[in-house]
């Protein structure tokens, strides 16, 4: 019974890793085009870009996921469960990573992109090719901070009906009565998945180090 | 290209036309139920012996008798599986078509809600820890702490319950009833208040460690499944209360509650007055 | 879904109380959290080897488990090993140990940050470690650190939620159950939308005040 219950908690533990790993993609992907719209200089694009951001880190996870699962129906728009796991957590890490992203591309020294526009790069090219890779490089060790933030909080899209690990670990606590091993045991997963994550973290980090500016 | 612009146009009319009658011969959630060939039902499965997770497996009284349902009327049956709190704002928002649960049929719910005839019954009793001697009938946990649910009917019902006792009870609330059984065990609390066969499962499940202290406290309550009151529900509610009473005559309710709770309930057809 | 301000108004006293146990956990567990997390990043920089490696090895453990098991382990699992505590006090407790875990991280960021020159001319100029980072240091990690540490502050606040699991009155249990019992979802999700929406706004407001003022100070004549 014992065994089965670690297997069940380790599988649970996948949802919650793909979950993740899938948010922090797609998270990544709309915190640059939100960092591209605060670099542009204009206010039609810096503008909502500023008010989704204030949003979504100064809304809890729990409302948003809240609000996209049992709202959207409102206005015709009835997500499954899984896609509003995922758009909720994207969305989220999405403001955190831009948050993050901001410190770096203020860091990118000038002498470069000013070097890059002389060399005849366009915006685009300076953006995507000097600006992201130097800002990246940057900001790694806060983008390792934020996968595995989000790793954590992941266990919160239990509310609109994703079993991830920490929705098994309480399931299985309350057939069973027996919730503190099966907490212990749940904890030691999450701690064993985001000790990975900081190693490979670091791993990128010196790989990144040795090709330095 | 004149000639393909009107077949378009002839071909759009058509479909248009044909989801017009398809939308008329399913207007109801029981017809498109019935279409769709597919039921949902929302729950949580935190809530044992009805809902909960057996060995990984989602199972209890209310996958047996929904399984049933759905061999009657023909249909695949789909869970959904919410924390409580957010089971009933996903009915409204449509993300399935009825609640499992169950809940007790209480005069507040039936306001909002309709609910079937009764599954099982729901009166409150007091659980304890296996071997407390000061705890040996109901009215012993006077001046105790005790725990329940968070904005639960049974909370309510201890709450009702205290204020009759000689002293208050210090009642406490918890977001989930597991966490309550986890606090009776760590020691903070001496009793939890919740439903009948809730306690006995508790108590069944962790033998040595928890009792049921018999008999309930709590004025006679029932269980039943939750639908929409609205008219487009209408027929699919009538439906499900139908198949309740059909399995409590042909006895297969009883088989249910006798295999769940290891004892069977005397239920009426339906719950005019609630008793609170 | 119909919204419906009568509930909010109703239920104004039990919000306010809700309101005020989040924000006096919040305030008292990040400061708690401060002080301690800085001792922590000291204490691994300049304790030695062994005292580096233990803190550390707990640092991960709290900042690789999510707060709400900790929590649930802290409550209902202490008193099998004798630590009974009351809702609130463990809330605080728990609160204070896993944000100290995570500030400790960013003043040690902030150490490493500091250029090792100035610590070395502070040393040549005659002072002692403890001016050194009480002189040195600290002033010059602060400006490194702020950003981060109001980041975390706010993430703080928003898991300050998790408390509810040990039955602490804060805010979102307080109003999701008003929201539950008087079936105003609706209700329940604007108004802890509003109203962590504008404490975090409030946060980084100050943040950057804070900020700002910080970076003038550093880099003034005086």
């Amino acid at each position: 019974m014992t065994f089965k219950i670690f297997t069940l908690l380790l599988q649970a533990a996948v949802s919650t890793i793909g979950i993740s790993l899938v948010s922090i993609a797609i998270g990544f992907v709309i915190a640059i085009l939100l960092s591209a719209a605060n670099l542009s200089g204009k206010a039609i694009y810096s503008a909502p870009a500023r008010v989704f951001v204030s949003f979504f880190r100064g809304v809890p996870l729990l409302v948003q996921l809240l609000l996209i699962y049992t709202l959207l129906p409102a206005i015709g728009l009835n997500v499954p469960s899984i896609v509003a796991a995922i758009v909720g957590l994207s969305l989220c890490t999405a403001a955190y990573q831009a948050e993050n992203l901001r410190g770096g591309f203020a860091s990118v020294p000038k002498g470069l992109i000013e070097a890059a526009e002389v060399t005849g790069l366009s915006p685009r090219q300076t953006f995507f090719r000097i600006r992201v890779p130097i800002a990246l490089r940057l900001t790694l060790p806060a983008l390792v901070n934020e996968a595995i933030m989000i790793l954590k909080s992941s266990s919160l899209v239990s509310v609109v009906g994703i079993i991830e690990l920490t929705k098994m670990a309480q399931d299985l606590a309350s057939s069973t009565y027996l919730p503190i091993p099966i907490f212990l045991s749940a904890g030691l997963i999450y701690l064993v998945i985001c000790s990975v994550i900081a190693l490979i973290g670091r791993y990128a980090e010196r790989r990144l180090a040795r090709t330095s500016i | 290209m004149l000639k393909r612009h009107f077949l378009k146009a002839a071909v759009s009319a058509a479909l248009l036309i044909g989801t017009a009658f398809s939308a008329h011969a399913a207007d109801d959630a029981l017809a498109r139920i019935k279409a769709a060939g597919v039921m949902k039902v929302g729950t949580e499965t935190a809530f044992a012996p009805f809902d909960f997770i057996d060995a990984g497996e989602h199972t209890g009284l209310n996958v047996d008798f929904f399984a049933e349902l759905g061999k009657d009327l023909g249909v695949k049956i789909e869970w959904v599986e919410l924390p409580w709190d957010g089971v009933f704002p996903a009915l409204e928002a449509g993300k399935f078509d009825f609640v499992a649960g169950p809940a007790t049929i209480t005069k507040a719910r039936l306001e909002r809600f309709k609910m079937t005839a009764p599954i099982a019954e729901a009166t409150v009793a007091i659980l304890k820890k296996a071997g407390d001697t000061s705890i040996t009938k109901p009215e012993d946990i006077a001046g105790k702490a005790v725990g329940s649910g968070k904005a639960t009917s049974q909370f309510a019902q201890l709450q009702e319950y205290s204020a009759t006792l000689p002293t208050k009870v210090t009642a406490r609330e918890y977001v989930s009833f597991n966490d309550a059984y986890a606090d009776l065990a760590a020691g903070r609390i001496v009793a939890v208040a919740n439903s009948l066969p809730n306690i006995a499962f508790v108590a069944k499940q962790r033998k040595g460690a928890f009792e049921v202290v018999t008999p309930a406290f709590g004025k006679k309550s029932y269980f039943g499944f939750i639908g929409k009151k609205d008219a487009d529900s209408a027929s699919l509610v009538d439906y499900v209360n139908s198949e309740v009473i059909k399995m409590k005559k042909d006895g297969r309710l009883a088989k249910m509650q006798e295999k769940w709770f290891g004892t069977t309930f005397d239920t009426p057809d339906e719950v005019k007055e609630p008793t609170f | 879904m119909i919204f419906n301000p009568e509930v909010i108004i109703e239920k104004l006293p039990e919000l306010a109380n809700g309101l005020l146990v989040t924000i006096l956990l919040w305030v008292a567990g990040i400061a708690g959290g401060v002080v301690l997390g800085f001792l922590v990043a000291t204490a691994r920089r300049f304790g030695g080897f062994v005292t580096n490696a233990v803190l550390g090895s707990i640092v991960e453990v709290l900042r690789g488990t999510p707060f709400l098991i900790q929590i649930f382990l802290l409550y209902y699992g202490g008193p099998f090993v004798g630590l009974m505590l009351d809702p609130i006090p463990c809330g605080l407790i728990g609160l204070m140990v896993y944000s100290a875990a995570c500030y400790s991280e960013i003043f040690r960021a902030g150490f490493g940050a500091v250029p090792a020159g100035h610590v070395e001319a502070a040393g040549c100029l005659g002072m002692t470690r403890l001016q050194t980072i009480r002189r040195i240091q600290i002033p010059e990690m602060a400006v490194i650190v702020l950003p981060p540490a109001v980041n975390l502050s706010v993430i703080l606040l928003k898991e300050s939620a998790v408390l509810s699991i040990i039955t602490v009155p804060e805010l979102t249990a307080t109003v999701s159950a008003i929201g539950s019992q008087q079936y105003a979802y609706l209700e329940a999700i604007f108004i802890l939308a509003v109203v962590y929406w504008v404490l975090v706004e409030l946060t980084d407001r100050i943040g950057r005040l804070a900020e700002y003022r910080l970076s003038r100070l550093r880099f003034s004549k005086a």
